[in-house]
């Protein structure tokens, strides 16, 4: 049965209630590595994420990741031997949102910020 | 003939070649290793006798260099040197080896020197090792391999040396029948029948004489699978995992009556990857199944292996920095000045309006 975009919206409002800081971090740093024509992968997330004091351990970077590319706001393309992230427009619209409630406060990557 | 520098290079070029010669700067070091059949102590400025190694330190092999300079350079010629990129001695001698290389001017391809480097497993090996691995990949090793005035570069893990708790004489043994294998390419072929193709002992020397890395393998080929698949899970876990190949070898055996055709195959994989390698196909009838060996050339910017390293290198560090400030924190007052901050508070937003207008701009918005 077709859903309602309501019911789609009820939907995506749910998915983006439910997003930690570690996943907006993550989008936000994929949406800024996309603007600056940079590819940002798995292991630099995780290093930023270790540098930004959000977690310590792999898995839980991981975990974000693999979160947040099955409720495709992020594809995660295995390109050379990286594990690349990209922000898809779902995502977009998801970090849209988060950075309209003001929820999480941004922080840099140090990755970004020696390119 | 085979040269062996330090103790980790010296093992292994024993092991290989009965006629080796071994180089250290320690007289006890260079004692302990059996076999080889000369020994050269490199001599350094010491009151107490030359009985204390390098000590994890490049720097004394490099001063050391300097006295087996001219000898080791002839040597090197056309030959096999074995080192380690972790100690003092291997890493030491070997930099300035690698130094004079690059500046040489006549080096021709029959004179040009095929390394085997052994490199540290930067997560269970101490930090001096795999600091010094990363100075040897920068700078001397980028030298060498942009001067073009070496042989192939093997760069040999101990990752599966750590990981499977491997004695080192029997790691050093998988490594040094893993190396006989691909050296005897050209003997086979002298050797067994030959089906299809050629890889005499010049076009080994030649193939052996570029300057790029090198990644062996073997494997039991199985024709119903793609050639690709069985060489992506059979890849040498003493090595380490080779980049897009720019060149290949490969020997195809087969059994007593075998199909030689097989090795159209092998050959379609590599033109679908632009690579036109040389080969050779013999029947040995020792085989049960279609065995090859493979040899893949590949190059590398020293910086991205590095990366690798580097990536392991600073989170064993971290850790490490992490437990010494656990235990010792020390509180320090913290001076706010507002108005940096509130520009700081500033700034951010804009980072924030800023990945939005991205978006915008990408066309995800």
């Amino acid at each position: 049965m077709p859903q309602s975009s309501q019911d789609n919206s009820k939907l995506f409002d749910e998915q983006v209630s439910r997003l930690h800081e570690l996943h907006y971090l993550v989008l936000f740093w994929a949406a800024q590595g996309e603007g600056r024509g940079c590819k940002y992968n798995i292991t630099n997330c995780f290093d930023d994420m270790k540098s930004a004091g959000v977690t310590r351990t792999k898995q839980t970077a991981v975990a974000a990741i693999e979160g947040l590319a099955t409720l495709c706001f992020i594809d995660v393309r295995e390109e050379r031997n990286r594990k690349n992230i990209y922000i898809t427009r779902y995502g977009a619209k998801a970090l849209e949102a988060l950075v309209m409630n003001n929820q999480f406060q941004p922080k840099p990557s140090a990755f970004l910020e020696e390119q | 003939m085979t040269i062996g520098i330090g103790g980790a290079g010296s093992k292994i070029a024993a092991k290989l070649d009965s006629q080796a010669i071994l180089v250290n700067v320690s007289e006890t070091e260079l004692n302990k290793v059996p076999g080889g059949a000369r020994r050269i102590l490199a001599s350094v400025h010491a009151t107490r006798g030359q009985f204390r190694g390098s000590r994890k330190n490049p720097q004394i092999g490099l001063d050391a260099y300097q006295s087996v300079r001219r000898e080791l350079l002839e040597l090197a010629r056309g030959n096999m040197v074995f080192c380690s990129s972790g100690g003092g001695t291997g890493n030491g001698i070997t930099t300035g080896l690698l130094q004079d290389l690059s500046q040489a001017t006549d080096i021709d391809t029959a004179n040009k020197t095929f390394f085997g480097i052994i490199l540290p497993y930067a997560k269970l090996e101490s930090n001096e090792f795999v600091n010094n691995t990363i100075e040897f990949l920068t700078g001397p090793l980028a030298e060498a391999i942009d001067s073009g005035n070496t042989g192939n570069i093997v760069l040999f893990s101990n990752k599966k040396k750590f990981e499977e708790k491997l004695s080192e004489d029997s790691y050093n043994q998988q490594l040094v029948e893993s190396l006989k294998l691909f050296l005897s390419i050209p003997d086979k072929n002298d050797v067994y029948r030959l089906l299809d193709g050629h890889i005499d002992h010049e076009d080994f020397a030649l193939f052996i004489s570029k300057p790029y890395f090198n990644h062996f393998t073997f494997l039991e080929y199985d024709p119903a699978i793609p050639f690709g698949k069985q060489l992506e899970a059979n890849s040498n876990p003493l090595l380490l995992e080779p980049e897009a190949a720019i060149e290949a070898l490969f020997l195809l055996e087969v059994p007593r009556g075998g199909d030689p055709s097989m090795f159209y195959d092998i050959l379609e994989y590599f033109s679908e990857k632009n690579v036109s390698p040389i080969y050779s196909v013999v029947e040995n009838p020792d085989r049960q199944k279609p065995f090859v060996t493979v040899a893949l050339l590949y190059s590398r910017k020293p910086a991205e292996l590095v990366d690798d390293f580097n990536r392991i290198t600073e989170q064993h560090v971290q850790a490490k920095v992490k437990k010494s400030l656990d235990q010792n924190v020390v509180l320090h007052k913290l001076d706010v000045n507002m108005e940096q901050e509130a520009r700081r508070a500033v700034k951010q937003r804009g980072d924030t309006e800023d990945v939005l207008a991205t978006l915008r701009r990408l066309g995800k918005l």
